[in-house]
């Protein structure tokens, strides 16, 4: 960037461009179906904070309750409208019993690492770089899963026209971390996440330890040899996908995943999710031009036997906070410029149903953790209330935050990108305060 | 970033371009520096230098000039015959024996013999397919008590093994893409699924588009894909009214509103399911009072009858007579199996072949693969099952179980009715380039496969010659004849740089099913 622009005065400048000059200089790949003429200008910034974070982004799918997660137990309610699968008041003596946060919300004990509250998440909460956002989720009302997942990821409700993602878009808008990287974002993933879909040099990698092209170790080079020359004439977009990936295999070839040690012991569970949080730090601590990461974990569409004390949900909300423990311990402790965010298409019923389960609901909670996240403490616009008439529906915890308030402060604030309308078009955020 | 000059716009149509008498001479397309560059690059191998008409892109009436992706994209200079061009287009893999067979029959030969799919003996395939995926024969009451897991795998595992290897390819290609047309997501409907696609999709594949469309909208999968069993008079639900009308007929630009999506779904109030997945009609959530749809009036009926459901039937046969069907049909239609932006005088020629033949996809598919839109059509991306189509066809492997294909589906990126949204899997390029590494990886396994239990590729015909000899080979197998140059040198050249043994036979394999022109057709 700076070797192209003479002008560049190192100021934090920003240059606006057409769409023209956009679409042909950011994105590969990109099309007009992919941004689509109603978004606003894009201002590319053409000297930028080199100490902007990294994002990680995480996807709870299947509808997180987060009436467990972030358990209310100052809100009567909460225990009338479970009785078999509330957490216990951090003040009784029941072994299970929550961890208090702030004497009105507690986290279970799959969220602290057990009863002595030294696990899981607790810790960077403490250290108050742990942001809880409850009663949040998206406006657009949908139950349906495939609807509210899709809305959420691309950042704009009920909008056929939009196909990328947020983060994609984000990263389309913003000059790279590294100039020469030969990728800038992973899904952790088989397919692209909606979330990166727009994304220049952006890959979904199943497995980044084991990401090549497999058989022979002996001639592996020489066959990527083959696949560079063979799609030197390739068309686009094909030839530049096909650069990145053979570019992106000899990369990764160099990043040591198998030998890494982790920071402050950090101990990643052997799940997919811990495995891949895993793999993203090595990513970032190998400093190869890696900006974004998109993570998911699944398992939260608790509609029977939900236990949060012991069973399904237990082991789920063990698996989410022990591994993003770990990240924390291992990464953003260390001082990383890295922000996580965690979301969940929508919550549960406030009730649960005759199967000690809970069926798809509204509000629920988000995380933001970082150094840079002003944490250590449980954020809402004025708790609904979990009395029936305060219910959305008579039903479901009302969504009093939109998450795109919380992601539109972290990529302004954070990922220094001032694109606001066009990562998350047709919105006016507003402020929580959720960046230091 | 690779430039952010503000540099004048490369024509997209390069110098060799025909000329476009419906190209607007303000308005100027962006193209990605190196997609016109490599557009303009002359070809290896290019040594005939035969001009080849580029298709034009239409303008887009932006206030931004906008990318039109592959618009300039060529095929390889290789790729000289129309028949080759055919072939490719028309199956899923130009092998050795397909190829022998449409030059045996000739162009229009070939055509006719694809197209009169019932004519075409598979029975072989048919037989493998009852034998080996025996609930795909069974009704949804059957099915019903069956594991869901092994529903889900027979059905994957039969598609595959159907398109890679039915004798009927054309036909095979055409179910695909029905089958993303009236996409549903296997994980929403479950068994249902098997009856709408053998019911469905393969019964009207090459019919006629009313009576399939006719069939999708009487189909219980369908009717609970989209939410129309959960649609009652007193609230209707517009999520099947908006998709028949946005998807499946007159286009998202189809000049429906609103108020048509509500009125519409009233008028389907009543269409549901029964019992373990049977289309019923149920007179009694049936909203009987009157409705307008896009300018057809339907009065109030005096009760609740059976006969509520003729409403719903004049509906369709509403839209499957609108010319923005015929529009959008013919449109997509094109853009599957010729070009990804067909020009207006396509689409209006396909129309009329539409109009004039009630909607028969036979037809249509016929007029367009026409020796002079083929010779023109740039080369498209093949999409995962394709790909994976082509590989299986190409290796010709001898295969006890499909579950390593399946399994690899899915590392791929398109597990087989595994697209959530009614959509189905896009057939863009710009979507599907980054995946390639699963590609080169699944190249490998595929080479590699030598199992007794599972499936097996055999070499012996590879080794049995010279190293020139496999690479004619694999020409033959995995090219139909018209392997690009640079890949064949590049071939040979791998090859000879190490023992020629099975090993190397097989690594020379993997990388032709992972080289850049076995990726396209």
């Amino acid at each position: 960037m700076n070797e192209q622009h003479p002008d560049d005065c190192g100021c934090q400048e920003y240059n606006e461009l057409s769409r023209r000059q956009f679409i042909t200089t950011s994105a590969v790949g990109a099309s007009a179906a992919f941004f689509p003429a109603w978004l606003p200008r894009v201002v590319m910034s053409k000297a930028f904070a080199s100490d902007r974070d990294i994002i990680v982004s995480v996807f709870m799918r299947g509808g997180a309750d987060g009436l467990s997660l972030v358990a209310p137990f100052a809100d009567a309610n909460y225990y009338t409208s479970r009785s078999t699968i509330a957490i216990p008041r951090p003040d009784s003596t029941a072994a299970t019993k929550g961890l208090n946060l702030d004497g009105f919300f507690m986290f279970p004990q799959a969220m602290t690492g057990g009863a002595a509250g030294t696990g899981g998440l607790m810790p960077a909460y403490q250290l108050q770089d742990l942001l809880i956002v409850h009663a949040t989720g998206q406006l657009n009302n949908s139950r349906s899963h495939f609807d509210a997942q899709r809305y959420m990821e691309v950042g704009k409700p009920v909008d056929p026209t939009l196909v990328t993602g947020w983060l994609g878009r984000h990263l389309a808008s913003i000059p790279p971390l590294k100039p020469d990287a030969p990728l800038r974002a992973l899904g952790v993933s088989n397919g692209l996440q909606k979330t990166l879909v727009g994304a220049p040099k952006t890959l979904p990698i199943s497995d980044p330890t084991n990401y090549s092209i497999g058989g022979s170790a002996t001639t592996q080079t020489q066959r990527l040899g083959f696949m560079q020359s063979d799609y030197a004439a390739s068309e686009e977009p094909l030839h530049s996908a096909a650069l990145d990936a053979t570019n992106t295999v000899t990369l990764l070839k160099t990043v040591n995943f198998a030998g890494y040690k982790t920071a402050n012991n950090a101990v990643y569970p052997n799940s997919s999710f811990g495995r891949a949080l895993r793999s993203v730090a090595v990513l970032i601590k190998s400093d190869v031009g890696i900006e974004a990461a998109q993570v998911d974990i699944g398992g939260w569409d608790t509609h029977s036997g939900q236990d949060p004390l012991a069973g399904s949900m237990f082991r789920t909300m063990q698996d989410f906070s022990n591994s993003l423990g770990a990240f924390y311990a291992d990464v953003i402790a260390m001082g990383y410029n890295v922000t996580v965010v965690a979301v969940s298409e929508f919550g549960r019923n406030v009730r649960e149903n005759g199967s000690a389960g809970t069926d798809h609901g509204r509000g629920t909670v988000m995380f933001a953790m970082g150094k840079g996240i002003n944490g250590g403490r449980v954020i809402m616009k004025n708790w609904p209330g979990l009395a029936r008439e305060n219910l959305e529906s008579g039903q479901d915890l009302k969504v009093t935050i939109d998450y795109r308030d919380i992601l539109a402060e972290i990529v302004q604030r954070r990922l220094g990108n001032p694109n606001l309308g066009f990562v998350f078009p047709s919105w006016t955020p507003t402020t929580f305060g959720v960046t230091r | 970033m690779a430039t952010t000059s503000p540099s004048t716009p490369t024509s997209p149509a390069g110098s060799d371009a025909s000329t476009n008498a419906e190209r607007p001479s303000r308005r100027s397309f962006v193209f990605l520096g190196a997609l016109a560059a490599t557009a303009l690059l002359p070809k290896a191998g290019n040594a005939q230098g035969k001009t080849r008409k580029r298709p034009v892109a239409e303008p887009v009436d932006s206030e931004f000039p906008t990318v039109r992706q592959n618009e300039s994209v060529a095929a390889f200079s290789e790729w000289e015959t129309t028949l080759g061009r055919l072939v490719r287009r028309a199956s899923y893999g130009a092998t050795a024996a397909e190829v022998a067979k449409a030059n045996q029959l000739g162009f229009q030969g070939y055509i006719n013999y694809q197209l009169n799919y019932s004519r075409i003996d598979d029975s072989a395939v048919e037989t493998a397919v009852a034998q080996r995926w025996p609930l795909m024969s069974q009704t949804s009451d059957a099915l019903f008590s069956a594991d869901a897991g092994t529903v889900r795998t027979q059905l994957q595992e039969s598609t595959i093994y159907r398109a890679a290897f039915s004798q009927r390819q054309l036909y095979q290609r055409m179910v695909e893409f029905w089958s993303d047309h009236f996409n549903q997501d296997i994980d929403k409907v479950g068994y249902l699924l098997v009856a709408d696609q053998r019911d469905v999709i393969r019964k009207h594949a090459l019919g006629k588009f009313p009576d399939l469309l006719k069939a999708s909208a009487h189909s219980a999968s369908m009717m609970v894909y989209l939410d129309q069993n959960a649609s009652r008079n007193k609230a209707p639900n517009q999520n099947y009214a908006r998709e028949i009308m946005e998807l499946h007929t007159l286009g998202v630009d189809g000049g429906y509103t609103q108020d048509d999506v509500a009125e519409l779904s009233r008028v389907l109030t009543g269409w549901t399911v029964q019992g373990r997945g049977q289309f019923v009609f149920n007179p009694l959530i049936h909203d009987i009072g009157a409705k307008t749809v896009m300018g057809v009036t339907i009065p109030a009926a005096t009760s609740q009858s059976a006969d509520g459901i003729n409403e719903g039937e004049k509906m369709l046969d509403f839209l499957v007579n609108h010319p923005n069907t015929m529009r959008f049909i013919s449109t997509k239609m094109l853009k599957w199996l010729l070009t990804p932006n067909p020009t207006e005088t396509q689409i209006t020629a396909i129309m009329s072949v539409y109009k004039a033949t009630g909607g028969d996809i036979k037809a249509m598919v016929r007029a367009i693969l026409n020796d002079a839109w083929l010779a023109a059509a740039p080369m498209k991306l093949k999409r995962p099952f394709h790909f994976l189509a082509s590989s299986l066809r190409s290796t010709a492997p001898t295969i006890v179980s499909m579950a390593t294909f399946n399994s690899q589906l899915n590392n791929l990126g398109q597990p087989l009715f595994g697209w959530d949204t009614p959509d189905g899997y896009p057939d863009k390029v710009e979507y599907w380039a980054g995946n390639i590494v699963p590609r080169w990886n699944y190249a490998t396994v595929v080479s590699a496969l030598n199992s007794q239990t599972t499936a097996a590729v055999d070499t012996t015909a590879y080794r049995a010659g010279s190293p020139d000899a496999a690479v004619d080979l694999i020409d033959q197998n995995f090219f139909g004849g018209e392997m690009p140059l640079v890949t064949r040198n590049a071939l040979l050249t791998y090859i000879k740089a190490g023992t020629f043994n099975d090993t190397r036979v097989r690594e020379a394999i993997g990388l032709a099913i992972s080289a850049n022109a076995f990726q396209w057709y």
